[in-house]
């Protein structure tokens, strides 16, 4: 077990701080200000979220662990839809995805054992999966948006020769996901390469056995990396549709997305 | 073949106007005019906010689009490949309803007149000539019996749009197409067009047959177009 972490000690850390003070003050860098509020602005959070945690941890799973993965959820849709806010019911749709893959993941780690049904490990690896899903679904919308503008001729001409709105986007679709995969799989490739994860350190650092550690890790990086591609996937085919209208013309600018299912 | 009743779409206004089959339609004017958008109307790529547009005597939105797009084709001002060889392009239209016989490939790049070697190259080894041609390929593997021309020769130079311009001549006269052309080139409305839409501001200012309206025009508006 690491040794406890005593307040004195945190204390000192404000050493870390002084550097770039003293570096900002020498060189007249007009960060000083910023630099003393993020730091203090960060302990608070961080030590109001371990009380939060502390008491959400507390509380009986049967209903502790639906509210802290509903609010997860919520909050993760209300941020990953300002990418996507001029496409009709993104909200909904990333709810639902969200929703699905975290149910998904989680009936997944139960069935198997990998962990127990308690608050403290539940939702903090919820919390990697939610996140994760949630940067790859803003990612995957912003994305689609820029390569429906980019391949605006490409499009026309498709849709000019017969083609559906989905075979139109065929192209569209496939160079999405592709982007959103790539990263995706490289992270994979190179875990414990580059950097140790996140999670492994902590273990580590916790006293457990850097093999039991792996195992979470790769449990959770495992999970994360499917998790990513399919809310990539659930994305881009659930929303590429709302870029045509229903006369299977393309819609050109996003007051037409907009407005186009409300007539 | 097309009949336009009060159509009205931004930048168009009031058009009414028909065209026969096997006409051979230039429209001209000035940029901004709504020639691109006339022509997209007739693809369905838009539809008009007021007016009704016929074909072969039949509202246009009571035909089925999918069939309505084939017979009614369009060819870009850019060519719009899509990534792939010559052959994946020529043959989207017909793959779509799995309609595609690979015999077709080779008639269809004599057409263009580009030789049949050309089916396996991939589109970013080709000119900007080359290129229009695949995209005219692609448009007649479809079988369609409008050709609609978003200035093809526009982006290209002098040789190579004289070039273009003696494959699209062939072609409309072996196929008895009707053809509908935007360009902005007058000498080329005389060598390809045997009537002139002019359009200004939206609204059709003069209709008549080439060369008489260009030699005559009745308007001050075409008159000002052809000095400039």
């Amino acid at each position: 077990m690491a040794p406890e972490i005593s307040n004195q000690s945190l204390i000192f850390l404000v050493i870390f701080v002084i550097v770039p003070l003293t570096l900002s003050y020498y060189y007249q860098l007009g960060v000083s200000k910023n630099v003393l509020w993020s730091t203090l602005r960060g302990t608070v959070q961080l030590f109001a979220i371990g009380y939060i945690l502390t008491f959400l941890f507390d509380l009986p799973a049967s209903y502790g662990i639906p509210f802290m993965l509903t609010v997860m959820i919520i909050i993760a849709t209300l941020h990953a839809r300002q990418r996507g806010k001029e496409l009709p019911y993104v909200g909904f749709v990333i709810f639902a995805g969200l929703t699905i893959i975290e149910l998904g993941v989680l009936s997944l780690w139960l069935v198997f054992d990998m962990i127990e049904f308690r608050p403290s490990e539940v939702v903090p690896m919820s919390g990697m999966v939610i996140g994760n899903s949630m940067t790859a679904m803003g990612l995957s919308l912003e994305r689609m948006k820029s390569e429906f503008k980019e391949n605006h001729g490409r499009l026309l001409a498709s849709l000019s020769l017969g083609a559906e709105p989905k075979q139109a986007s065929h192209l569209i679709v496939q160079k999405t996901l592709h982007a959103s995969l790539i990263p995706n799989v490289d992270r994979l490739k190179t875990i414990g390469l580059v950097q140790l994860p996140g999670m492994m350190t902590g273990l580590i650092l916790g006293g457990v056995s850097p093999v039991m550690a792996i195992k979470y890790q790769l449990v959770i990086s495992l999970s994360i990396f499917s998790s990513v591609s399919l809310s990539a996937m659930f994305i881009t085919l659930a929303m590429y549709r709302y870029f045509f209208n229903t006369n299977k013309q393309l819609l050109q600018s996003d007051e037409e997305i907009r407005s186009s299912r409300s007539k | 073949m097309f009949r336009f009743e009060n159509v009205y779409q931004e930048p168009l206004e009031d058009l009414n106007f028909t065209i026969n089959q096997k006409d051979k339609v230039i429209l001209f004017g000035p940029s901004g005019a709504g020639k691109s958008t006339l022509l997209f109307l007739l693809n369905r790529l838009s539809d008009p906010e007021r007016g009704q547009i016929y074909y072969e005597g039949e509202p246009i939105q009571n035909h089925p689009i999918i069939d309505l797009r084939k017979k009614v084709g369009l060819v870009l001002q850019a060519p719009n490949l899509f990534p792939g060889t010559v052959l994946d392009n020529i043959k989207y239209g017909p793959s779509l309803v799995g309609n595609w016989k690979n015999s077709e490939g080779k008639k269809l790049l004599e057409y263009v007149q580009l030789p049949s070697s050309y089916l396996e190259r991939d589109v970013d080894q080709l000119s900007g000539g080359e290129k229009q041609r695949v995209s005219l390929a692609r448009t007649l593997a479809n079988s369609p019996e409008v050709l609609l021309l978003d200035e093809p020769t526009s982006a290209l130079d002098y040789r190579t749009a004289e070039e273009i311009e003696e494959v699209l001549k062939e072609l409309i006269e072996e196929h008895q197409l009707t053809m509908l052309m935007v360009t902005h080139n007058l000498s080329q409305a005389r060598r390809l067009g045997d009537r002139g839409l002019f359009l200004k501001d939206g609204r059709l200012q003069e209709d008549g047959k080439i060369p008489d309206m260009l030699d005559h025009p009745k308007t001050s508006q075409l008159a000002e177009f052809i000095e400039q």
